[in-house]
């Protein structure tokens, strides 16, 4: 193939390039397109405008409380058949031109329009002198080389990105300088959940700037500073998660476990049966009876001569127990009431702890804490040693042993000592 | 002068505009409210929690402090003192007025807040959104006086206090 061939060829091939681009892009400009549902058009207009308070998330993505509001105007107005132009310039008016993601043709900000007009035509023009060189059609020039130029003409080209992207779209420009994008809340908590403390605390922190009164990232947040131990922090957090939700049931296993730890047992058990009277999902009853926190409260209430607040608690939780529990929350809640009554130094008490223990047993047959108390009532304080022991080699049949019960047993010489 | 070099100075030169404008503009994000003040105050009516009907309408010839809040923020719960002592204060002197539009917020929530910390001024939580977006609420509390002709004269953004609100009367009435 000779060169004037080979050339031919080459332009026919960018001719044909150029307009299949330009027919594609006609078609697909011009296409005719179904007609919207008014969800549609809702969800097209809350793309188009800016949540005013959030810094980079539209309407559509964020959660905040504005957000959601004038979600429900725009579905509202889009209802009462108002067309986009007006709900465009009833936002606008309300909310200022920066709510509108589509910058308008004036002023400063018609840059955005005309200067992507601009570089393409230089780059165009660029390509087509680089094609010609390449074809040796363009007589080689040499270009000046002078590094101090090139460098400036660099810097002031990536400052002025820089610059762009903190300002276009209303993202804050104090945080970053590339304009702080940020991710929704929900995602932010997602990403808290499996964060390390600190880490975690931080991404909380960015969720309550968003929304201060988001009672999972208060809860959550006192929680994380609780584990890294500032404890001012998290008692703050705590107490006002409670008063902008008192529903909100997570914060009340956390204040109510701060509480414990901070030797309040009654107001842990306050929060407990506030709990109680929740729709709590069952992660969070799992939650409580897996740290037995229930029962490490009623222990504590118990040993400050507080009995019936202690069997209280526990009656609440039981009370609280749903169909869906296979039995072994239950069985957790009587045995502890059992075990409570035992220990008083009553001895009518004591006899009625065995109601509880039965009770335990019946619940779940396996439950280590049910066998080992009521091995223990049986035989230390009912003189039942005989049917004691068989709750013992119940107990010492179970693959899941807590220590604590097992040295409880070998202690009362119900089991032999192993290390012995 | 080269093509290339005269591109490269056109777009230096761009670039260094782009760099004094937008380093000198002001943040979008503070921009994003409307300045309602000095005009006439949007259309606030509705049935409060008390069941009565309720329009800024009627109030002409009143000062009134139109509060936006939500039971579950910070700034809003410590407000509320305040403002029941400015409604106190002006219930039998002056008239003016303090209406209360629940922002995102249930209505039996906002019931229970004003029966626990008192006031008992008109409060509007039913579809209150569209009030809210008429007057270009983006975060509470927000609080505006409306003048007895019906024209916002302050806005104030993020809790009021009895003095302040006093000053900005004072202040609107002097002119």
């Amino acid at each position: 193939m000779n060169r004037s061939v080979l050339h031919s060829t080459v332009r026919f091939a960018w001719v044909a390039i150029v307009l299949v681009v330009i027919a594609s892009l006609a078609i697909a400009v011009t296409a005719d397109r179904p007609a919207l549902t008014s969800a549609d058009r809702v969800r097209q207009l809350t793309e188009d405008f800016a949540c005013p308070v959030c810094a980079g998330q539209s309407l559509a993505e964020s959660d905040a409380a504005v957000a959601r509001t004038i979600r429900a105007t725009i579905s509202t107005l889009v209802d009462e058949g108002a067309d986009d132009n007006e709900v465009r310039s009833l936002l606008v008016t309300r909310f200022g031109a920066d709510i509108e993601y589509n910058p308008s043709g004036s002023g400063v900000i018609s840059l955005v329009w005309i200067l992507p007009v601009v570089v393409g035509g230089v780059a165009v023009g660029l390509l087509a002198l680089a094609v010609r060189r390449w074809q040796g059609l363009a007589p080689v020039r040499s270009v000046p080389r002078r590094p101090s130029f090139l460098i400036g003409v660099t810097v002031l080209s990536v400052l002025a990105g820089l610059l762009l992207a903190g300002t276009v779209g209303s993202r804050r420009g104090g945080s970053a300088l590339s304009g702080d994008l940020r991710a929704s809340t929900r995602t932010l908590l997602v990403d808290a959940s499996v964060a390390p403390i600190a880490e975690a605390i931080g991404l909380y922190d960015q969720v309550l700037e968003l929304q201060p009164s988001n009672v999972e990232a208060l809860a959550y947040r006192g929680w994380a500073a609780w584990r890294g131990g500032e404890v001012d922090q998290a008692r703050t957090d705590f107490d006002n998660a409670v008063t902008f939700d008192p529903a909100y049931p997570d914060v009340r296993v956390f204040r109510a476990s701060q509480r414990l730890s901070e030797a309040d047992p009654a107001a842990a058990a306050e929060d407990l049966m506030v709990l109680d009277g929740l729709a709590a999902p069952p992660v969070v009853g799992d939650l409580v009876a897996a740290s037995r926190l229930r029962e490490r409260v009623a222990s504590e209430l118990a040993r400050l001569g507080e009995v019936v607040a202690a069997l209280e608690l526990l009656d609440s939780g039981l009370a609280s127990l749903d169909v869906s529990d296979p039995g072994g929350i239950a069985a957790a809640l009587w045995a502890h009431r059992g075990w409570i009554l035992a220990t008083t130094g009553d001895q009518g008490l004591a006899e009625l702890s065995l109601v509880s223990l039965d009770e335990a047993v019946a619940a779940d047959r396996s439950n280590p804490y049910a066998l080992a108390y009521r091995a223990v009532v049986r035989v230390a304080i009912l003189g039942q040693r005989e049917t004691g022991l068989l709750d013992a080699e119940a107990f010492a049949a179970l693959a899941d042993q807590p220590p604590e019960l097992r040295g409880l047993l070998v202690a009362r010489g119900l089991l032999p000592d192993k290390e012995n | 002068m080269t093509v290339v070099r005269a591109s490269a100075i056109g777009i230096g030169l761009v670039a260094a505009v782009l760099i004094v404008v937008l380093a000198t503009g002001e943040s979008g994000t503070h921009r994003m409210t409307a300045h309602l003040v000095g005009q006439p105050a949007p259309s606030i009516a509705g049935t409060t929690i008390d069941g009565d009907h309720w329009d800024l309408d009627d109030q002409r010839g009143r000062w009134v402090v139109v509060n936006f809040f939500s039971t579950t923020c910070i700034p809003c719960v410590r407000e509320h003192p305040e403002l029941v002592a400015f409604h106190e204060a002006h219930r039998e002197g002056d008239g003016a007025r303090v209406v209360s539009v629940a922002f995102d917020d249930r209505a039996s929530a906002v019931e229970a807040f004003f029966r626990e910390r008192g006031g008992d001024w008109p409060v509007l939580a039913n579809a209150t959104g569209g009030i809210a977006v008429d007057w270009g609420v983006v975060a509470v509390p927000e609080s505006y006086v409306v003048a007895p002709s019906g024209h916002v004269v302050a806005k104030v953004v993020g809790g009021v206090d009895h003095e302040g609100l006093d000053l900005l009367l004072d202040r609107a009435r002097a002119g």
